[in-house]
């Protein structure tokens, strides 16, 4: 029989103000093993944690139950302490009796009684715990960042610039995101190609990072410390080494299809540089648009290159690396035209979206910085701005808010104030949310410097109407309707989370929220950690963000990533699967079941790789043959914690 | 009509070419209407085997038997086993090879297509036939049975004998085999779970008490577990003994076993077994009906099976015992699986 303690936190009244937290104490002493039982107001605290191992020390304890918290928050404190007295981390366990008793009842009597049977079926389950030693592997010291905008960039710096390797994977022709197409950026209005091109630069040079862009990563295996990954590079049918970017490729192309980087305001060829700063600077045949890379079809372009620099045999290739963490940055898309028909967005050419809009106004877009109408070219006089077009909608379209439109819709208003200074821009908003380091000032600026005009409310309808762009409206703080015939609207459309996030984030195994977003570990203790460690979240893909929140977390994924980087080898909690031959039967469940493909079928019988289990527990509820089961929580301790939960 | 002779033939001439160690089929016997496994070696007693709708076994449960023997051989005859299956018996070779219990080379499968009959339910029968006792059972020429009693032979439509599993059959034909015999006809059955319609439309409390009544019953004299193909773990849940031992566990603990369920038929336990045999059985039972047909307290235990066969339909598009290749229905997950009954 063991000699196990019993340590009962009142945390506060957190636990004690539901739970008879004395009565706990008391009726535990009395359980069959039990030689030590207590209770303290904060077990966690320092003077508590002195209990525990003045009382492992002169009762001879061979284990030890903390009934306090979610194990999730002080499992590890007092398995530390419980080993600093002498003692096996894993003869350590806690009862919950905070979140799964005090916080969730009001009845005292009642808490305290499960408060009890909680206590007692982990005396239960620690009495046949086995002492175990944590799994140490060695760590990869390199990094993958998955993203090339601005997150992915400044993470990939950060990695590099600390001396470790990255490999920057990059799905589009160029790096730079979403933020090269901006043109200035709030609240500073400072050139966005100007601060961003320096950092795409340094990414090609930097002697530690490896730029693999038009790449995609395909699979992926292993486990923190020591991913293997294969990543898909797409052929560009063109040598980045000979290409000379002279440019009399696109000259001669017979295709043109809308360019992407200026959101189909202007067209590009079939083989094209995304945009004259492109890192990697050299041209891309976009296949897709191509007629054909048989010179029989087309061959134009071949033709003509005098460096020989295109090559239409180039196949896709499949690399292969090994990571020891992963950062994911996959940024975000707007929302889709055709969700948004409402506003005549992909109906009208003058309702533009954001990012539209950033083009015109850019001086490297495609009218050189003139805001002109896609239509006519003519200069609009009367712009109306809609802020939450597709955010806080949750009826129709998204629940959340997009966060940065605010602020962009100010800064756009007050950018075409700047271009047209005769013109008259009107903003429709819900309300305006512009908390940050000189945000509301910059707001009152669009609105006291530069008049815009803004209305609160929404707007009902919008149709065309001779050369016109008629927006009905109604403004709730007069109660008034409002009807202008702008000639041209701009939708501050909501943000999503980029295109092919999910599949990516299946491969990864790491999870999404219900929009889509990618799962932070907690919302507030570790936002930067995906649910699958070694993995990290940066920018924008993780939730809607603005530059310098998108910056300042990809350093925070990037630190993260260097925690692990740094260590000579990295500990695995041993509770894990075991398999017990003769009662394996070989089915394969457990194989097909296991979420971390931790289980193979070895002549027969299933066998788990300790390195990869992560001790979830599925393979045991999955196998009919109890052939499987995680250690320190057989079949057996869990036959026994029930029988104590339900008194006997 | 499936002809006999043919079996015969086919039997025969795989035991002489020395394809198959032996054939598990069926003889008649000596005593009652139900003919009694038969395990042929020689060529010769191929004479033996019958085929009758009164050949209601599912005969795959002997392939367990035939793993474990050749387990404990040292020098085992890996020359496959031959057996005589109807489609549903199919649907259990086809589960087995699902759950790696068997390789493909380990049978040679001499599938009987039951056209459009089926077998015989006895009760069916006997009430029928109000008391006459039947001496032989034979397939007629019109989808009917003939029947031998004391007064002749008496001529009556499948349908009205037939076992309830037949008139939901899935599969009246193989659906994995090495011969064929008889034909794949066409059958419309409209509804499979028909037979669940009864009890699925009582109230709650009607039906708790129906299964209350039945469950009662039980001596759990574990006939229903023996008889099912798919019950072939070396350790049953109901008689687990199995816990860590480390070396501290002193000599009393060792003794101990995990109780899951007390062994005594009580209700409470007796509800524990049939469920998570039940359970146990989700996505993998072919509806054979032997452990129903074997129960000597005639418990519908094949409706909580059906009930979860029904479940796994609707819910997850999945029927077991069609495709070997496919993933066991507890163990895969789909992104469009329904969410909406977790609560």
């Amino acid at each position: 029989m063991k000699r196990t303690g019993i340590f009962v936190c009142h945390c506060g009244i957190n636990i004690a103000g539901t739970v008879d937290v004395k009565k706990v104490a008391k009726e535990l002493s009395k359980h069959k093993g039990v030689v030590h039982a207590e209770d303290y107001v904060y077990v966690c605290s320092d003077p508590g944690q002195n209990i525990i191992i003045n009382a492992i020390k002169e009762k001879k304890l061979d284990s030890v139950v903390v009934a306090c918290c979610s194990p999730t928050l002080h499992e590890t404190t007092f398995r530390n302490t419980s080993k600093s007295a002498g003692l096996n981390a894993f003869q350590c366990e806690i009862a919950n009796i905070r979140e799964q008793c005090s916080w969730v009842h009001k009845d005292m009597e009642k808490a305290t009684d499960k408060a009890i049977r909680i206590t007692k079926s982990t005396v239960q389950r620690v009495r046949r715990n086995e002492s175990l030693e944590p799994i140490s592997v060695p760590v990869t010291r390199k990094a993958m960042v998955i993203g090339g905008g601005i997150a992915g960039i400044q993470s990939a710096l950060d990695l590099a610039n600390t001396g470790f390797e990255v490999i920057l994977v990059e799905r589009a022709p160029s790096i730079g995101g979403h933020m090269i197409q901006l043109s200035e950026t709030f609240p500073t209005l400072d050139c966005s190609q100007c601060i961003l091109t320096p950092k795409m630069v340094e990414v090609s040079k930097h002697p530690k990072i490896k730029l693999m862009t038009y790449s995609e990563v395909q699979d992926i295996s292993g486990y923190v410390g020591n991913f293997k990954v294969k990543i898909l590079k797409k052929p560009t049918y063109v040598d980045p080494d000979k290409c000379t970017l002279c440019d009399e490729c696109t000259k001669v192309c017979p295709v043109v299809v809308p360019n992407e980087f200026d959101l189909g305001l202007t067209g590009r060829r079939a083989i094209y540089i995304p945009f004259p700063q492109a890192i990697p600077a050299t041209f891309t045949l976009d296949i897709k648009s191509c007629p054909g890379l048989l010179p029989i079809a087309c061959g134009k372009c071949a033709d003509v290159c005098e460096p020989d620099a295109i090559d239409y045999d180039m196949k896709p290739e499949i690399v292969e690396e090994e990571v020891g963490a992963i950062i994911v940055a996959t940024g975000y898309d707007l929302y889709e035209k055709e969700l948004l028909t409402e506003y005549g967005y992909g109906k009208y050419p003058d309702v533009l979206d954001g990012l539209q809009f950033e083009r015109l106004l850019s001086a490297s877009g495609p009218t050189m910085g003139k805001i002109l109408r896609p239509s006519d070219h003519k200069v609009p006089k009367e712009v109306v701005f809609i802020q939450c077009a597709g955010s806080r909608d949750p009826e129709l379209h998204c629940a959340y808010c997009s966060k940065i439109c605010c602020m962009y819709t100010a800064k756009h208003a007050m950018l075409y104030k700047h271009h047209v200074h005769d013109g008259q821009a009107y903003v429709f908003y819900i309300d305006i949310r512009s908390g940050g380091k000189d945000y509301e000032e910059f707001v009152q600026r669009a609105v006291e410097n530069d008049g815009v005009l803004y209305l609160r409310g929404k707007v009902s309808k919008i149709f065309e109407d001779n050369g016109k762009i008629k927006v009905w409206g109604v403004d709730t703080l007069t109660g008034k309707d409002i009807e202008i015939d702008a000639d041209m609207v701009v939708l501050a459309t909501a943000t999503r989370p980029s295109k092919g996030a999910d599949e990516l984030a299946k491969k990864l195994k790491i999870a999404m929220d219900k929009d889509g977003f990618l799962a932070e570990a907690h919302p507030k203790l570790r936002p930067v950690e995906s649910v699958t460690s070694g993995m990290f979240l940066a920018g924008a893909a993780q939730a809607p963000k603005d530059i310098p929140e998108a910056v300042a977390q990809a350093s925070g994924a990037a630190a993260k990533a260097i925690s692990i980087l740094s260590q000579d080898r990295l500990y695995h909690a041993p509770t894990v699967a075991k398999v017990n031959i003769n009662l394996c039967t070989g089915c394969g469940m457990c194989v097909q079941v296991c979420p971390y493909d931790a289980l193979s079928l070895k002549d027969g019988k299933a066998e788990v790789n300790e390195v990869l289990c992560e001790g979830c527990g599925t393979c045991s509820a999955t196998c009919l043959r109890a052939a499987i089961q995680v250690k320190n929580m057989t079949p057996l301790q869990v036959n026994e914690m029930i029988k104590a939960s339900l008194g006997g | 009509m499936v002809n006999l002779e043919e079996l015969k033939k086919e039997a025969s001439q795989i035991l002489k070419e020395g394809k198959v160690k032996y054939i598990i089929g069926l003889q008649s016997s000596s005593n009652g209407l139900l003919p009694v496994p038969a395990f042929i070696k020689n060529p010769e007693d191929v004479e033996k085997l019958v085929w009758n709708p009164a050949c209601v076994y599912n005969l795959t449960l002997f392939l367990r038997d035939e793993k474990r023997r050749k387990a404990k051989e040292k020098e085992p005859d890996e020359k496959p086993v031959g057996i005589i299956v109807k489609g549903c018996d199919s649907r259990a070779i086809n589960v087995l090879l699902q759950e790696e219990f068997i390789k493909r080379d380990d049978v040679y499968i001499l599938g009987i297509s039951c056209e459009n009959t089926g077998v015989l339910d006895e009760k069916k029968l006997a009430k029928k036939l109000k008391g006459k006792k039947a001496e032989k059972v034979e397939f007629g020429e019109k989808d009917d049975f003939v029947i031998t009693t004391e007064d002749g032979k008496i001529k009556i439509a499948a349908q009205e004998v037939l076992s309830e599993r037949c008139l939901e059959c899935k599969a009246h034909f193989p659906v994995i085999y090495d011969v064929l015999i008889g034909e794949k006809t066409k059958r419309n059955i409209e509804n499979p779970f028909k037979s669940l319609e009864r009890i699925e439309s009582l109230p709650p409390e009607e039906r708790w008490k129906f299964w209350k009544e039945q469950i009662d019953k039980c001596i759990r004299c574990y006939a229903c577990r023996s008889v099912c193909p798919m019950c072939y773990c070396d350790e049953c849940v109901v008689d687990t003994i199995s816990f860590v031992v480390t070396p501290d566990t002193p000599a009393e603990e060792k003794a101990q076993k995990i109780k899951w369920l007390e062994k005594s038929p009580v209700s409470s336990e007796n509800f524990v077994y049939h469920f998570v045999r039940a359970i146990h059985l989700t996505g993998r039972c072919i509806d054979c009906g032997e452990c129903e047909r074997v129960c000597p307290l005639d418990i519908p235990i094949r409706f909580l099976n059906k009930k979860l066969e029904k479940e796994a339909k609707e819910l997850f598009d999945y029927e077991a015992g069609f495709d070997p290749d496919q993933p066991s229905l507890v163990s895969s997950f789909k992104d469009e699986d329904p969410e909406d009954f977790i609560r």
